[in-house]
Formats: structure tokens, C-alpha cells, sequence
């Protein structure tokens, strides 16, 4: 199905641009711990610069890491499944548990935001970094999450998953 | 939402979307939903604006970076031929390395993640009882929230008034070190009882001591080397912890290119790795913070406070009473969660009844190591689970972590018999 | 009614005595029919950072402060909470209940859908505690990292050579016994000790120049304040006037234990000269003149409390020394008033 394709594409994307930002953020570290302890000169931003670069980093990667199957279950009873009793009890999981919170976390987010758009919100401190493109990110990462859900689900239902088989033997993620 | 949140677990759903769909679905079946924004306040202030937590993803690089390079690897290899003649070797080697790290990270999903990805092929490679290899890293993972500097801690002695991080850490410590000790001659007992369960190296594959010390030199040292600095770099007040872990994953890449390693798709995989799994993990915080507040809020917080008043007797039975309780709420969910939820009642209450409240605190910190382990629902467990190879199963993982929950027990009485344990090292530190 | 209410404090800190005060004082003055309020300490229902908006948005009906934690929503918060070198407790008291201060509260809560009730005081703040480096001239302050909190305060801390350092309250200890900072502000004296930062600086500089008195209150959602009747609305005003006089002799009393405390914990302790303080004096103008000029509603608030400075200088000096504080020689009213448009 193409809306399938679209949305892991969207996601893949995303992943592997999203993913080089550790690299950013490991490297404003290390420069300010450089001057910091060789030049005497800390750097005014680098510690709300990082911090919010790391929640855009990992917030964004949600979809991503879903759409890799990469979130961590308990398959202590359904490894032990048929297939297709497998596939439909995944089914109701995202049906009971994933969508009700995907949404909530989308549209409450979309307030949050907003909220924080409309009053220009900064840090306080001297240094005045703004909030909202942090918070217009979380709301933005829901999305995703939201969508990759979609995917997935559509998958189960016309089985095209791959993830119910085995991976290779000595695959360690 | 203990109902809800088991149904999850057990339908094999996504643990951090079981939380969070338990908190939304627990909010609208308490009749509050309007109590859900409090989800995104959480998620945001708890998990995204959080300075600590950025050492999650560069420690995972770091361990990514070693992995792929195949340093840590040979790393195992040469601690392995070092320790030949001890049968049980490499599991020694694990309960070494994970001591170091704890006293870096702090941050068990990072420890684990780290661990498991040096020690766990190598061990199964080995031919180690699988039981045994991850029980043994998940419950020596769990140290990083014992040995200072550790979150934990800092979170506990923020709740606790009268009490320094300081004299946390400083309390922490010797239980912290012993618990390991302890893991280690279990592991020594366990090889010298059934070697196939920790296999020696087997002869055909015994190298000359000359070899051996030319392999370590070459292969142990400059990781080890790697780690004690960041070690190094913390305690001497060089750096803080997340910064300790932007240096220790731009060294290791640095001993990656040292190496002649390097390569661009290496490099770009172990950053898309990196990113799976950070977000793996922090989305599970994302959920916990989610159905924590749900919780408090729904008045689950006041239902368990009353359920505690009622019971309080002497010192003893109410220190014993807690140990239960955290144990038991250990099964369920995680430390933030437990010592949020049991601080407020049990510390007024151990003041009342003349209980040190260091003693207490440290007691209690070294008890919610299990809440790692416990099943149905640790984060040991979990993460263990997802970097174990598929053949490796679940309940394997369980049994494996089984006698290690019975060592941190065998500890708690330790420290209830020898209070000295605790309040020996922060009395010669800071007096009185 | 029934009010979930949340606090900006953990259970450790003694300033969420101030909070369970006036829970307390409501629910004695409230029949239980009319309005119970259910309290919970900080970071139990949302992180401190996240008060504010589970406040505005309904989340919980009631959330206690300190009004600066908002200021990067609008500048105008932070004269709310506390001044550099400005207010003491009593001026704070006497502007807010007299001088038209409590409108501006109104004003600008208003703004995000809240009322604010003052309930709590507290005098100077401690001043800066140093590792291994005593401050007591202005000189002692090039190129020191301190941990300092709010926007004119690092401003200031920038004029003075030093540079300001922001975390959470709970990072501090930590970051003083690496090294990590050269010195902190944080509180009170027996806020401070109750944080164990007598076991990790050895100086500690007074007076706190940087913040010289502050407010806490509670903010109330609007939609929640208009459901009470008048006569419920007053009583919790009634708890506010009761919890705020309460507030100020029983801070001021622990600091004093506290101050004998660190003095038996070995601290030294050192005061900043008169002629630096006049020199901090002149700075603080300035950067509360350079706030106000970037924010109107901020420079509304200087202007008001200046103008109450002025009128109550009179009698404050013609009464001393019998008097209540002193009469600061603080930023020029005219150049405030001129941006407050
Ligand atoms: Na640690
Ligand atoms: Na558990």
C-alpha cells in the first residue's frame, strides 16, 4: 500500500537525518568543557543549547525507532503464539494502548505549543534562548509517532509484518 | 491501572506505549480526563528539559562506537585469556568492567545497554549458560545506581531533608562495592560447581603468557584506559556526567581512528543505532512519567499512603514492612516512581520511630536494585531483552537475574545486622 | 468544590511550609462542603518548571509559586518575585496591600487566565557561597562562575565580571563539589543548610545583593476562582493576609538558627563593603532601567513599586532610626515610567 510506503519513508527520513544530531550536541560538550578548563572562557549558551538539542534528538527519533520495531516488549506469552493470534492480539496493543496515547500526546502537545507560541516564550536567564521550537518539536514528534502507528497496524492487518519471525541469530540490537 | 497495565505487558505491546496508554485510559476510567495535560507537563519537564539524561545517548554512542570498531571485543578477549586459569573468567571480567561503569554512568539503561553489547556476544560465544551471562549483566548493570555518582541518590536526597548528596554517596558506596564483591565470588562458586555453566578457555586456544600480556597490553588497555578516564574526569571534578559522556564517546571514537578502524558507514550505522536505541529507552521514561502522574494525581499516591499508616509498629517490623513494600512496588515500577511514591509516607515515619534516616535511605536504594530485576516488570529485564540475540528467551532472562535478587536480599540484612556498613565512610568524611 | 493544588517546592525544601500554611489555614476556615483542596507536593503531579501551565490550562486548579519561575513568559514576573537591591519583606507587604501592588499581581496573572494570592515572604536571600575563594570585594567576582537565578540577576552578575550559571536547584551541590561552578546563590539560610552547602563551600558572601526579599503566593486558575462564592473568595484572601505575617517572622527565625549553624559547621562568612554594595547599587539601576525599556508590563511593575519607594520615603526617614528598612537610592522613576508606555 503506497500510504504504507510514504509513512515509513517519512520516518526513515527523519530518523537518519534526526540521528546525527548526538554528534552535535556531543561536540557543543566538548568545546565547552575545552574552554572551559584550557581557555578559562565557558561558553554562555552551550548548556540550554545542548539540553534542548538532545530532547529535540530523542523525541524525534519516536517514529523512527517504531517503525524499526526498535521499542522494548515483553514477549513472554506471545512468543509462545500462533501466528495469526499473534498478529491480532499486536492488533488490539496498539488499539487499547498505543492509540489512545499517540492522540492524546499529538493533540495535547498542539495546545502546549501553541500556548508557548503565542506568549514567545525564553528561557530565564540572561541568556534568553526561546522554548517554543522545542515544544512545536514535541508536537511534531507525536505526529510521527501517530503516523508510524498507522503503518504498523496496517501491516499487521494485511500481514506484511516482518518483525513477528526471528531475526538472524546473533543480531544483537 | 496495576490491571491495565499487566494486560499490556502480557499482549507483548510496547512497554513505554502500556504505560502511557495506561495512564490516558487510566485518567478517563478515574472519571478525570481533564487531569490528562498533566502528561505533557510531565513529558516535558521530567524527559525533555532534563540535563542528566543527555548522557543516555552519548553513553550508548560511546558503547556503540567500541562495539563496532571491534575494540571491546578483543577487550573481553584478552580479560578472558587473562583470567584463563580462573574458571568463571569472563564472568569475573563482567562484574570488573560493570564496577567501573557504574562509577560513571549512573544511568542503568546506558550501563546495561553498554555492558551487554561488550560482554553478552562474547560470553554466548564462550558457551556461557545464557541464564548466567544475563543475569549476571543485567544485575551488575544495576550497580550504576549504587556506586556514586548516581541519579538516583541525587533524586533521594532531594527528597530526603537533613540529607546531602554528599553523605549519600558517601553511604552508598561501601554496600555498593560489597554487592559486587558479592556477585563476583558467586560467579567464582558457580564456575567451580558446574564449569559448563562458565566454561574456562578451552586448551587448544591457551596462548603463552608472553602472548597473553602483549594481547592485554594492546587490546585491554587503551579501552580501560578510556574508562578510567572518564572516571577520572568525574571525580575530579573535571566534569559532570553528561559531560563525561560527550568525552568518553569522543574518545572512543578517537581509539576507533587510532585504530585504522574508521569507516564513514560504521560510523553513520553506530549513529543510527545509537539514535534507535536511545529513543528506545527514553521513551519508556516518556511513559513511566506519564503513568506516574496519572497515578499520584488519581489517588492511587494517598490510597497506598493510608494502606502505610495503618501498620507501623516498632523500628524493626516497620523497616521490614518497607523493605516489602518497595520489593513488592519493585515489581511493578521503577525507582522514580517508588521513591516519589514511598518517601513522603516512610520518612516521617522513620524520624518518629528514632531510625537513621541515612541508614534508612541507603537501605532502601540498595533494596530497589531488585526493582530492576523483578519480573513481571524490570528495566534490566526489558533491556536485557532487547539486546539479547532472539535465541536468547525471556524467560531465560528471568531465571538468569533470579539469584541475583537473592544476593541484593543477603545484602539488605548485611546492612541491617552491620549498620557500620553505611554510616562508617560518611562519619569519617564529614563527622558525626 | 473540590481543588487538586500543586507547589513549585519538594517536600525537602522548608519553603513548602509556607504552602501546607495557608492549605492548612483554607480548609480550617472553609466548611469541607464548600471547597476542599487536596495538596501535593513539588514534582509528585508535574515537574516545578510545568506549574504554571497545569495551572492555566485547568490541569489543577491551584499551583504555589514564586512568581520568577515565569519570567521567561513575560519579564514583568520577575519584579513580582523579587528585586536586586531593591525591596525588603516589609516593602514588599506595604506595596502589595497599600500601594496598589496587588493590582499589578492581578494584572499580570490576569493575562494568562489566573488569579494570584501573596501569601508568603522572605527577607534577604543568603548571597553567594564559594568553594575555596572568598567574595568580598567586586574585584573577588572577575571571572567567577556563579549559579545564579533570573534574568536581571545574570545581567547584573555580567556588569559585576562574573558569569551567571543556570541549573536546577537539585544539580547545585554536585556542581560545587566538582568544581563544576566556583560558587552559588540558592535560598534562605535554612533553605541553604537543609541542601548540605556547608559541606561544600567553605565562604559564604553576604548579604544576597542579587535578590534582596521575595514573594511567594498561589496562583488559581480564573475559571476555578469564579465558581467559589464571595464570601469563600474572601476567606482564602483572609488565609493569604494570615499566612503571609507568618510567613515573615518564621523564615526570619530559621534563617538566624540556620545563620548560627553555619557558623558551628566552620563557614566563613564575609560581607561585602559598603562601597561595593553602593557600586552594585548603581548597576542594579541600570539593569532594571534596560528590563523595564524591553518590556512594558515589566517596567509598569519598577515604575509602581518606585513610585511607592518615593511616597513612603518620606515618613520611613522622618521616623528614623525607628524605622522599617531603608530607602535604597534605587533607578531613576522617570526614565521607568517614560518606557512603561
Ligand atoms: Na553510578
Ligand atoms: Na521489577
Amino acid at each position: 500500500m503506497p500510504i504504507i510506503r510514504l509513512i515509513d519513508a517519512i520516518n526513515e527520513i527523519v530518523g537518519r537525518i534526526v540521528s546525527v544530531a548526538a554528534i552535535v550536541f556531543a561536540g557543543i560538550i566538548i568545546y565547552d568543557v575545552t574552554m572551559r578548563y584550557f581557555l578559562g572562557q565557558p561558553t554562555r549558551w552551550s548548556f540550554d543549547v545542548t539540553k534542548q538539542l538532545y530532547g529535540f534528538y530523542f523525541i524525534m527519533l519516536g517514529g523512527y525507532a517504531l517503525r524499526h520495531q526498535a521499542h522494548v516488549r515483553v514477549d513472554l506469552l506471545t512468543a509462545r503464539m500462533g501466528h495469526t493470534m499473534r498478529r491480532w492480539t499486536e492488533i488490539l496493543g496498539y488499539l487499547i494502548f498505543f492509540f489512545p496515547f499517540a492522540w492524546i500526546f499529538a493533540r495535547r502537545s498542539w495546545d502546549f505549543a501553541m500556548t508557548s507560541w503565542n506568549q514567545g516564550e525564553v528561557t530565564y536567564g540572561a541568556v534568553q534562548l526561546p522554548v517554543y521550537p522545542l515544544k512545536m518539536a514535541m508536537f511534531a514528534a507525536a505526529v510521527l509517532l501517530l503516523i508510524q502507528g498507522i503503518s504498523e497496524v496496517l501491516k499487521l492487518l494485511l500481514d506484511k509484518t516482518d518483525h513477528l519471525e526471528n531475526l538472524e541469530p546473533m543480531d544483537v540490537r | 491501572m496495576a490491571g491495565l497495565l499487566l494486560l499490556g505487558l502480557f499482549m507483548g505491546h510496547p512497554l513505554a506505549f502500556v504505560l502511557g496508554g495506561t495512564a490516558v485510559l487510566g485518567a478517563v476510567i478515574a472519571g478525570k480526563p481533564m487531569v490528562l495535560g498533566i502528561v505533557i507537563n510531565r513529558i516535558f519537564g521530567d524527559v525533555l528539559d532534563n540535563y542528566v539524561l543527555i548522557a543516555i545517548p552519548l553513553f550508548v554512542l560511546m558503547a556503540r562506537f567500541l562495539s563496532d570498531s571491534g575494540v571491546t571485543d578483543r577487550m573481553f578477549e584478552a580479560l578472558r585469556h587473562l583470567m584463563a586459569r580462573v574458571t568463571g573468567g569472563l564472568g569475573l571480567a563482567v562484574v570488573f568492567i560493570s564496577i567501573l561503569l557504574a562509577a560513571t554512568t549512573g544511568i542503568i539503561g546506558a550501563s546495561i545497554t553498554v555492558m551487554g553489547m561488550m560482554a553478552l556476544r562474547p560470553m554466548l560465544q564462550y558457551g556461557y549458560d545464557p541464564r548466567m551471562a544475563t543475569g549476571l549483566i543485567a544485575a551488575s548493570g544495576c550497580l550504576g545506581i549504587l556506586i556514586p555518582p548516581s541519579i538516583m541518590l541525587i533524586l533521594m536526597a532531594s527528597y530526603a531533608p537533613g540529607l546531602s548528596v554528599g553523605q549519600l554517596f558517601a553511604g552508598a558506596m561501601l554496600p555498593g562495592v560489597l554487592l559486587g564483591v558479592m556477585y563476583a565470588i558467586y560467579v567464582a562458586l558457580i564456575a567451580w560447581l558446574k564449569p559448563d555453566w562458565a566454561p574456562p578457555v578451552r586448551d587448544e586456544e591457551q596462548i603463552s603468557r608472553g602472548a597473553m600480556w602483549r594481547m592485554l597490553m594492546a587490546e585491554a588497555v587503551p579501552p580501560l584506559v578510556l574508562i578510567l578516564g572518564i572516571l577520572g574526569s568525574l571525580l575530579a571534578g573535571i566534569a559532570t556526567a553528561t559531560e563525561a559522556s560527550a568525552i568518553g564517546a569522543a574518545l572512543a571514537l578517537v581509539i576507533v581512528i587510532a585504530r585504522g578502524r574508521f569507516q564513514w558507514a560504521t560510523f553513520y550505522s553506530a549513529l543510527l543505532e545509537t539514535g534507535r536505541t536511545s529513543a528506545m529507552i527514553l521513551f519508556i521514561v516518556v511513559g513511566a512519567t506519564a503513568f506516574t502522574g496519572v497515578f499520584n494525581i488519581t489517588g492511587g499516591l494517598r490510597a497506598s499512603q493510608d494502606l502505610m499508616r495503618g501498620i507501623a509498629d516498632d523500628p524493626y517490623t516497620l523497616v521490614l514492612l518497607m523493605l516489602v513494600v518497595v520489593f513488592v512496588l519493585g515489581m511493578f515500577l521503577d525507582w522514580t516512581g517508588i521513591v516519589l511514591l514511598s518517601f513522603p509516607i516512610f520518612l516521617p515515619l522513620v524520624g518518629e520511630m528514632g531510625i537513621d534516616p541515612l541508614w534508612f535511605v541507603v537501605l532502601m536504594a540498595v533494596v530497589l536494585q531488585t526493582s530492576f530485576l523483578s519480573p513481571p516488570f524490570g528495566y534490566a529485564l526489558f533491556y536485557m531483552r532487547a539486546i539479547s540475540p532472539p535465541h536468547v528467551t525471556t524467560g531465560q532472562i528471568i531465571g538468569g537475574v533470579m539469584p541475583f535478587i537473592g544476593l541484593i536480599i543477603v545484602m539488605c540484612g548485611l546492612i541491617i545486622a552491620f549498620p557500620a556498613l553505611v554510616t562508617w565512610l560518611p562519619q569519617t568524611l564529614y563527622g558525626g | 468544590e473540590n481543588w487538586t493544588m500543586t507547589s513549585v517546592w519538594p517536600s525537602s525544601l522548608e519553603l513548602i511550609e509556607i504552602d501546607r500554611k495557608w492549605v492548612e489555614t483554607v480548609n480550617a476556615l472553609v466548611d469541607d462542603e464548600v471547597l476542599t483542596i487536596e495538596f501535593f507536593e513539588g514534582g509528585s503531579l508535574v515537574p516545578a518548571g510545568e506549574v504554571f501551565g497545569a495551572v492555566e490550562s485547568g490541569t489543577v486548579q491551584a499551583g504555589a509559586d514564586w512568581p520568577g519561575y515565569w519570567a521567561g513568559r513575560d519579564a514583568a514576573f520577575s519584579p513580582l518575585a523579587t528585586t536586586s537591591s531593591l525591596f525588603n519583606a516589609v516593602d514588599y507587604i506595604n506595596w502589595i496591600r497599600e500601594w496598589g501592588g496587588q493590582e499589578l499581581y492581578d494584572e499580570v496573572y490576569g493575562k494568562f487566565g489566573m488569579v494570584y494570592l501573596p501569601y508568603g515572604v522572605t527577607n534577604n536571600e543568603s548571597g553567594f557561597r564559594t568553594v575555596d575563594k572568598p567574595i568580598s570585594t567586586i574585584e573577588d567576582l572577575q571571572g567567577m562562575r556563579l549559579r545564579l537565578s533570573g534574568l536581571e540577576q545574570g545581567r547584573l552578575l555580567e556588569k559585576l565580571g562574573g558569569s551567571q550559571v543556570s541549573m536546577a536547584g537539585g544539580e547545585i551541590y554536585q556542581s560545587l563539589e566538582r568544581g563544576v561552578v566556583d560558587g552559588a546563590e540558592f535560598s534562605t539560610p535554612n533553605v541553604d543548610f537543609s541542601g548540605g552547602f556547608q559541606q561544600v563551600t567553605k565562604y559564604w558572601s553576604t548579604p544576597g545583593w542579587h535578590q534582596s526579599s521575595s514573594v511567594f503566593g498561589v496562583m488559581i486558575n480564573k475559571a476555578s476562582w469564579d465558581a467559589l462564592d464571595e464570601d469563600t473568595q474572601q476567606r482564602l484572601r483572609v488565609a493569604a493576609d494570615a499566612t503571609m505575617l507568618w510567613s515573615l517572622s518564621f523564615t526570619e527565625r530559621r534563617a538566624t538558627e540556620a545563620y548560627a549553624q553555619f557558623q558551628e559547621a566552620g563557614t566563613e562568612i564575609t560581607r561585602m563593603d559598603d562601597a561595593a554594595l553602593e557600586q552594585i547599587q548603581q548597576l542594579a539601576n541600570q539593569t532594571i532601567q534596560e528590563v523595564a525599556c524591553e518590556n512594558p508590563t515589566a517596567a509598569k511593575v519598577y515604575a509602581s513599586q518606585l513610585r511607592y519607594l518615593e511616597n513612603y520615603g518620606t515618613w520611613r526617614e522622618a521616623s528614623a532610626p525607628f524605622n522599617l528598612g531603608r530607602s535604597p537610592n534605587g533607578p531613576d522613576l522617570a526614565a521607568i515610567e517614560a518606557c512603561a508606555n
